[in-house]
């Protein structure tokens, strides 16, 4: 490797931070402006025009503010936490592409580190849960590892989905391969798979059980303030972004589906926008979703994950194998995918209400109250 | 964190005790729970009041009875209305005062509304609860227009100091006729909004159906009254058993649970709103233009003796009983909180659940902590 | 999945919509202060007289539950030169507004119509006791909410001025008559009311 190509490497990574930082200011105040939308509020209207220097304001009085180091703390553990997290979440990006040339490695396994990559910052999450001296923080690290191995298995498995599709773990192959047409529609189900488990894997509603603020008070980042919890925070959304990149590469065909009648600079520079674009649609939907579900508990999302994801997730990598095995049309995927969808689907909706009937509720009319008293007043055994 | 505070002299690891309030977000207000944990599920809990403990019964003694009004304002801070009408009604009887109708009619609309929005307040904070943060704005949104009705009306959004002995302060404004009615139109379309929202939601389903279900003998032994009492399946209201002022007038439902279960709790407060804008409606229809205060001295001494009044508040059954010496100033005020009887439940119910259902069942409480520890 | 759907559904359609929260202290976006808004308490200003409205007679001192309040009162010397039908005055009345609670106590056992619950409610302030009110920042609270209300006595023994109080009174008592005569004459023959 010549010094040259180390140089651009350098360059490379250190516009990417900026690139990525930029994005992440962007993200808290486009986060804050769409939950307040959702909820009739302003959101930030003070700093700048609509709040728009609002995410400088934070970063400025984040960084100034005083690092508290609580006594008990494990110092080293406590310390390197957030570089733990912070690292994977940047080392993703590396084999991420914006565009065709736009890249700073392409990797020919490239799904397959990103992968092995993102599971690491769980051992952040861990070390900030240990290091805290905090039961609160000690209960979110190990949520965070508990729920690890349920959407782990069926993340890897929509991946492999893609990648029996496109016969590539070389994420540009697999965005040149849907210029014809996006994955999304041929695949739904490994899209709803991997939309639900990157949903588990960022730690946002409905599983955002490892810092469940009204029960863990902020999990693993209770103890964290000032730059470090800037940095923890700074991870949060750069994996927020990563998945949602991801989604627009593995299934919405990236930066070319529909193909666009342009050639040259202007092409390049449309399809970048339309990438960013996607990515964007992606992360409206993740907020849209933060801000109408709730939290599911540990052991629902385990089973969540183990009986519903994990099978579904097989069913859709033997249906893609086989299709590609015998070449059949693409259309036929489709239709499985959502007939499976739908049984899921109404499986989900039946589940909760088995146990007892819907209306479980009956409004007694005062007058009749007072008129006949109910029957079970008498069938009481008050001990 | 030591790895020898989680083990014991013999090598095996012990539960870990762990201090859930008071300064926790989902206690509401400053109430500790001591839960001992084993993983993630809960094998004892212990809980802790006091911490909102300002001696307000005692208060109450040295103050004389038109002012012990504005510390029954501050018992139940979300439904104060409510308390306010609890406690004029104890000193009414001990009077034997004829309330003019009028006054009663006014009396009920605002207590219904307080009920509405208290359990506005309460589904906001209970979508908090299981995880989901917009449901609290919408309860905030619809508490508001109550808030501002009230500032209207009583001149205070939460210490109203409006029903007083003998009636209301004063009559309501010219304008307040239209404003209830676009605001009964309002809630009846945000309740329909908020149910929509929440109640059929699969996760909401999943984290409150068949979670601490109360049998109806349990919750008679603990003394459970309100919206937990009904959602075991007993029809026990004292808006219907011991109908008090113009209760009777009025043709309204009581929704009944079955199992007893969070979301069943959580589903009969919901219903409890629809309920409450039919007698606001009713009202509304059957009230006159007349006095709205009762004939009486200005110095309030009631005669020697003592009585006990219930009334139906959004959280269960508040009784006032009072003693007087004859006195300007009550000789002895106790009140019977329903939320101090409601929370006697929550070590019963937190035994075997995990620790996110702790927060969930203690929401369905719906428990204020200055009436708890007053 | 139904109720989930739903619920997106309901989220989308609020975003759609206006918001409704205010900016708060910007002085034209935040809510409006109702006409019956009870604020702190404020004395009222007398201007037919140029005097406070209020004597000094400690009743609401008495009957404050918080006891956040002082008052004295003085010798009123226009009386005795037969400018005002006040005997004696306010001298010098102190409010705690800290330990207020804005129960409006003060202002029903009033018998001067002297204090009022103004529209005045912010406590913010920068020195440690610039939240203790005096007669004259009182006095300042119950100018600007007279103005702002256009304020009327209530009863007009009240008044202060010993010519107008007596105009208002004859004029008062004429209309008292003339109803009572009306009173009488309906009484007596209903068909012939005209009024």
């Amino acid at each position: 490797m010549t010094w040259e190509a180390i140089g651009w490497y350098v360059i490379g990574a250190f516009g990417l931070f900026i690139f990525l930082s930029i994005t992440v200011m962007f993200l808290t105040w486009i986060e804050r402006k769409f939950l307040a939308r959702i909820q009739q509020r302003m959101g930030p209207m003070r700093v700048g025009p609509h709040g728009t220097l609002q995410p400088i304001a934070d970063v400025i009085k984040l960084i100034t503010k005083e690092d508290i180091l609580p006594s008990w703390t494990d110092k080293p553990i406590y310390w390197l936490a957030p570089l733990a997290i912070f690292i994977p979440a940047i080392a993703i990006w590396v084999t991420i592409p914006f565009s065709e040339t736009l890249v700073l490695q392409n990797l020919d396994l490239g799904l397959l580190y990103i992968a092995a990559i993102s599971v690491l910052s769980v051992l952040g999450l861990v070390m900030a849960g240990w290091g805290s001296a905090n039961k609160y923080s000690m209960l979110g690290g190990l949520r965070a590892v508990g729920q690890l191995i349920s959407y782990e298995i069926p993340f890897i498995m929509a991946i492999l989905g893609v990648a029996i599709l496109s016969q590539s773990l070389s994420l540009i192959d697999i965005v040149n391969d849907q210029s014809a047409i996006a994955n999304i529609i041929v695949q739904p189900l490994g899209f709803l798979i991997f939309l639900a488990a990157g949903l588990a894997e960022l730690g946002r509603t409905p599983f955002d059980i490892h810092h469940a603020e009204s029960e863990v008070v902020g999990g693993p980042f209770v103890e964290y303030s000032g730059a470090h919890w800037a940095i923890i925070q700074l991870a949060e959304y750069v994996n927020t972004f990563a998945i949602a990149a991801l989604i627009a590469i593995l299934f919405l065909g990236g930066w070319s589906w529909p193909s666009m009648p342009f050639t040259g600079i202007t092409n390049d520079f449309l399809s970048l926008v339309w990438f960013l674009i996607k990515i964007y649609a992606v992360i409206l939907l993740i907020f849209w979703i933060r801000g109408t579900f709730p939290r599911l508990r540990i052991d629902q999302l385990m089973s969540f994950g183990w009986k519903v994801l994990v099978p579904v997730s097989f069913i859709n990598i033997v249906f893609t194998a086989i299709i590609r095995f015998y070449n059949l049309h693409w259309s036929i995927l489709t239709v499985i995918s959502l007939i499976s969808i739908g049984i899921i689907f109404y499986l989900i909706y039946k589940t909760p209400q088995k146990s007892r009937k819907k209306d479980s509720i009956r409004i007694i009319s005062a007058k009749d109250a007072v008129n006949n008293p109910p029957k079970n007043y008498g069938d009481i055994n008050v001990r | 964190m030591k790895i020898s505070e989680n083990i014991n002299e013999s090598g095996s690891t012990v539960d870990m005790l762990i201090n859930m309030g008071p300064q926790h977000p989902s206690t509401h207000g400053v109430f500790r729970l001591v839960l001992q944990l084993d993983g993630e599920l809960i094998v004892d809990a212990e809980p802790h009041i006091g911490y909102l403990h300002r001696g307000s019964e005692k208060l109450c003694e040295t103050e004389s009875y038109s002012q012990v009004v504005t510390l029954f304002d501050r018992l139940d801070y979300v439904a104060n209305l409510n308390s306010e009408l609890a406690y004029c009604m104890a000193v009414e009887k001990l009077l034997e005062l004829q309330i003019p109708d009028r006054a009663w009619y006014i009396r009920t609309i605002l207590c219904e509304l307080n009920r509405i929005s208290s359990h506005m307040l309460f589904y906001g904070v209970y979508g908090l609860d299981v995880g989901a943060m917009t449901p609290v704005l919408y309860g905030f949104r619809e508490r508001e227009r109550i808030q501002s009705l009230f500032e209207q009306v009583t001149g205070a959004r939460m210490m109203h100091n409006y029903i007083r002995i003998g009636g209301v302060k004063e009559d309501t404004p010219p304008e307040f006729n239209g404003n209830l009615h676009t605001v009964v139109l309002e809630l009846e379309k945000a309740i329909e909004e908020c149910d929509e929202l929440l109640t059929q939601n699969e996760a909401f389903l999943a984290r409150t159906k068949n979670i601490s279900c109360l049998t109806i003998e349990d919750a008679i032994d603990f003394g459970v009254t309100g919206p937990i009492l009904r959602s075991t399946g007993l029809v026990e209201d004292v808006r219907i058993s011991e109908p008090y002022g113009i209760y009777d007038r009025f043709d309204f439902g009581i929704p009944i649970g079955s199992t007893g279960d969070c979301w069943d709790r959580y589903y009969i407060r919901m219903q409890e709103m629809r309920e409450s804008l039919s007698i606001i409606k009713q009202a509304i229809k059957q009230m006159e233009p007349g006095e709205v205060q009762a004939k009486m001295r200005r110095i309030v001494r009631p005669p020697k003796g003592e009585c006990f009044v219930r009334t139906e508040s959004p959280r269960g059954d508040l009784g006032v009983f009072l003693v007087s010496d004859g006195s300007q100033n009550p000789y002895r005020v106790k009140v019977r909180a329903p939320s101090f009887a409601n929370l006697q439940a929550i070590k019963h119910m937190l035994e075997g659940v995990y620790v996110a259902d702790a927060v969930v069942i203690l929401g369905s409480l719906d428990i204020v902590l200055g009436e708890v520890d007053r | 999945m139904l109720g989930s759907i739903k619920g997106l559904k309901v989220t989308l359609s609020t975003m759609m919509r206006k918001p409704v929260t205010a900016q708060y202290p910007i002085a034209n976006k935040r809510l409006d202060i109702k006409k019956r808004f009870m604020g702190f308490p404020a004395l009222l200003w007398d201007d037919s007289n140029s005097e406070p409205y209020c004597t000094g007679c400690m009743v609401c001192v008495r009957e404050c539950p918080t006891q956040c309040m002082t008052a004295t009162m003085a010798d009123n010397k226009k009386f005795s030169e037969g400018k005002s039908t006040r005997k004696k005055i306010i001298d010098s009345f102190g409010i705690n507004l800290s330990r207020c609670i804005v129960c409006g106590i003060c202002v029903d056992v009033c018998n001067f119509d002297a204090i009022e619950m103004s529209h005045e409610h912010e406590l913010s302030k920068f020195q440690r006791n610039a939240n203790r009110a005096n007669l004259k920042s009182l006095l300042a609270m119950g100018k600007t909410f007279q103005s702002k209300i256009k304020w009327e006595p209530i009863q007009i023994k009240n008044i202060g001025n010993p010519d107008l109080r007596e105009r208002l009174q004859a004029a008062a008592k004429a209309q008292s008559e003339k109803i009572n005569a009306n009173e009488g004459k309906m009484d007596g023959k209903p068909e012939g009311s005209s009024l």
